[in-house]
């Protein structure tokens, strides 16, 4: 997953930023100002953004602006908005341009990271912090993984993988749409990464097991199935 | 003290101007009463006298006169009866009932005013007239025809008691007259006063929640009330722009301190979710450190800029504490060697231009040392590294102005009426500012009576201008302000130029 911070107080950004890699596992983009936060988030809509967490009060375009002229965009992007201000009228105005959510400062870190994971599961259609695909179990609060009851122990990276291809069962998700999900923007983007994450994925999920849960489409990508397609419906 | 109520004084005003009225009325009708009285009883006098005089008859036989007295009409008061003498032509009595007592004036003419006597204690009336004609048939006339001198005088008693009559019934009249009209008064009175209490329960109904005061336009259009009311209007106004800016002071104190608490909160939950090493913690320590640091930092201006506001209020009594007299120079050298480690950070001249002129007014030094370092530090943090800020110190006839002038990017005409703006930060102002610098500034300049502008100019560079009155600091205030404390310091307020504060 990857969440774009705009925030003009670096500190606050990069406290934010540090509980979303550490507690989420998330790939963070800081924007110190709302120009570079619409920049961002516009350039990166083509990939996409999982989540952008916006501060009101920021120097030049402010955050109401900025969630204006993105949601005119046409972009779906989950916003998480931080405010000081915590009038019921903004609250309103806020919800009614286009915000999903919101946090008052100060926040609590846990809660803000509770609302972050789930816009991100909502933004992609699932209800429960728990992803199901035919026996595979992603429990994306603990950050654990089960199939078919068992533990499996994965990777931090490893885990990133497959809680992305988790939220999107059945797509088919690119090499370079896995890069743009997990890696910010600082991050060199190397493909055979990849390759190696889901090496090691097979590994301990697949191996195991008779029936196969990754499947490679040469060329285009990498699709997350149950074999006999008998999994419940995600959105259940 | 509690005084009587309004309209009990009123009321009891115009009881007694109807008191004085009735009082006046009564009098006047007895003195008229009187006087159309003693003209009829005058009259009544006179036809008595003549029913007298007619009773003189010529004898049958013989000279001299008869009178009958069995045909006198006896007196209503047998005690106090009528007189009457009546002497014939040669100047004898032909009739009398006088009492020896009683002295009869000489006969003038007809038309001889009637005299007064007292007899038995009480006022008679008296009138004669000569040469009255004895009406007797000429068949008994055996001599010459004679002429009658008669006197007749009737007691005033029956009189005064019409009079007291008259005036019992006049008084009686007015007095109820006063009751109605008093209660009439009473009724017309509270009516009035209506629009006073109209105006007490708008007042009362003022709160922090509703600033409406509008009375009724009746109300609004009686002359007398129209000074209140304008004055009401202007307290009111007064009271709610302290009011509105004060809760917007607090709203934007709030709202600044969340972000740096956030900042630590976040700092310290994030620190706390998971074991760190040892490094983590102390930098994690010495961030927040600094994060507390900031925060007194702004806590300590916001909190300095709302008591300059407070003091710049106009209800907070402006008491003339004792201000030493300071050197204008002193405040802005000391105010360049604060900012010169600052301005050699960022690679900045500073130059101090007029210091040494020696200007004083009476201030706090240290205020105005606050005011110079927070305009050195705003020039600085807009200048680009190189440049010069100059601060300039001159002095008219009767003030002070300082200008601080660099040569960054200039402000936004835009920008301009915001700049001194508590919280407002230009878009290229550096990370950490609070944009609380140049509010105090302005707070603090104008609690001495000066003025803070930005200058026109043309880019690039700003100049920011303050005037200070040199003029002792208690001088300053409004009209009334200034008026109540001449009158405590025995100066007349209209001997100072008005263009001066």
């Amino acid at each position: 997953m990857r969440v774009l911070v705009v925030e003009d107080e670096p500190r606050l950004a990069a406290n934010v930023a540090q509980a979303l890699r550490e507690n989420a596992g998330y790939a963070v983009d800081i924007a110190l100002d709302g120009e570079q936060g619409l920049y961002l988030a516009q350039t990166a809509e083509a990939s996409g953004y999982d989540l952008i967490v916006l501060d009101l009060m920021l120097p030049g375009l402010g955050g109401l602006e900025l969630l204006k002229r993105h949601r005119a965009s046409g972009a779906r992007t989950p916003v998480l908005i931080l405010s000081a201000r915590d009038e019921k009228e903004s609250v309103v105005e806020l919800l009614n341009a286009g915000a999903d959510d919101y946090v008052a400062k100060p926040f609590d870190l846990g809660e803000f990271l509770a609302r972050a994971k789930v816009l991100i599961r909502r933004g992609k259609g699932h209800c429960t912090p728990v992803l199901r695909v035919g026996d595979l179990e992603v429990h994306t609060v603990e950050r654990s993984v089960r199939r078919g009851g068992r533990a499996i122990t994965l990777a931090p990276m490893e885990y990133r993988v497959l809680e992305y291809l988790a939220h999107r069962p059945r797509a088919v998700v690119s090499k370079t749409e896995l890069l743009e999900h997990l890696y910010d923007f600082n991050w060199e983007k190397f493909s055979n990464v990849i390759e190696v994450y889901i090496s090691g994925l097979r590994r301990k999920l697949d191996d195991p097991f008779a029936d196969k849960l990754i499947h490679t489409l040469r060329g285009q990508g990498y699709v997350l199935r149950a074999a006999e397609a008998a999994e419940p419906p995600a959105t259940a | 003290m509690t005084r009587t109520s309004l309209t009990a004084r009123l009321l009891a005003g115009v009881v007694l101007a109807q008191l004085l009225l009735a009082a006046g009325l009564v009098w006047a009708g007895i003195v008229f009463t009187r006087r159309q009285l003693r003209h009829a009883f005058d009259a009544g006098l006179e036809g008595r006298l003549m029913s007298v005089a007619a009773l003189v008859r010529y004898p049958e036989a013989g000279p001299g006169l008869v009178f009958d007295a069995s045909l006198v009409p006896p007196s209503r008061n047998p005690r106090f009866p009528a007189f009457y003498q009546v002497q014939g032509p040669d100047g004898g009595v032909v009739a009398n009932n006088f009492p020896a007592e009683v002295a009869l004036p000489a006969a003038g003419s007809p038309a001889a005013p009637p005299w007064r006597f007292h007899y038995r204690g009480r006022a008679y009336r008296g009138l004669v007239q000569a040469h009255q004609p004895i009406l007797d048939t000429e068949e008994n006339l055996s001599g010459p025809r004679a002429e009658l001198t008669v006197y007749y005088a009737a007691p005033l008693l029956d009189l005064d008691e019409e009079v007291a009559a008259a005036g019992v019934a006049i008084g009686a009249t007015s007095l109820v007259l006063l009751l109605l009209t008093s209660l009439l008064a009473a009724w017309a009175i509270r009516r009035e006063l209506d629009p006073l209490r109209e105006l007490a329960q708008q007042a009362a109904a003022i709160s922090p929640r509703n600033w409406r005061f509008q009375p009724s336009p009746e109300t609004a259009a009686t002359p007398e009330l129209r000074p209140l009311i304008a004055a009401l209007e202007r307290m009111l106004a007064r009271l709610h722009a302290s009011h509105e800016q004060q809760r917007a002071f607090m709203a934007d104190a709030a709202h600044h301190l969340k972000t740096p608490v956030a900042i630590l909160k976040s700092t310290l939950q994030a620190l706390l979710r998971r074991p760190r090493e040892r490094e983590e913690y102390l930098a994690a320590a010495q961030a927040s450190l600094l994060d507390v640091e900031r925060l007194e930092q702004l806590l300590q201006r916001m909190l300095r800029l709302a008591r300059l506001e407070q003091t710049s209020d106009p209800w907070a009594a402006a008491e003339a504490r004792p201000l030493p007299p300071t050197e204008v120079g002193a405040t802005c050298q000391a105010a360049l060697e604060r900012v010169q480690p600052l301005a050699r950070a960022r690679g900045i001249e500073l130059r101090g231009v007029g210091l040494e002129d020696g200007h004083r007014l009476r201030a706090d030094p240290d205020d105005l040392e606050l005011v110079w370092v927070n305009l050195l530090e705003n020039a600085v943090q807009h200048s680009p590294a190189g440049a010069a800020v100059e601060l300039a110190c001159a002095a008219a006839a009767d003030r002070v102005r300082v200008r601080v002038r660099d040569q960054g990017g200039g402000i936004p005409a835009a920008d301009v009426p915001l700049v001194f703006e508590r919280f407002r930060r230009g878009a290229d102002s550096p990370a950490g500012g609070f944009g609380l610098g140049l509010a105090i500034a302005r707070a603090i300049v104008e609690a001495y009576g000066g003025s803070i502008a930005v200058e026109p100019q043309p880019p690039p560079g700003a100049t920011l201008t303050v005037t200070l009155p040199l003029e002792p600091f208690h001088e300053r205030g409004s009209p009334l302000q200034r008026e109540v404390r001449a009158a405590f310091l025995g100066k007349k307020p209209q001997e100072r130029d008005p263009n001066r504060l």
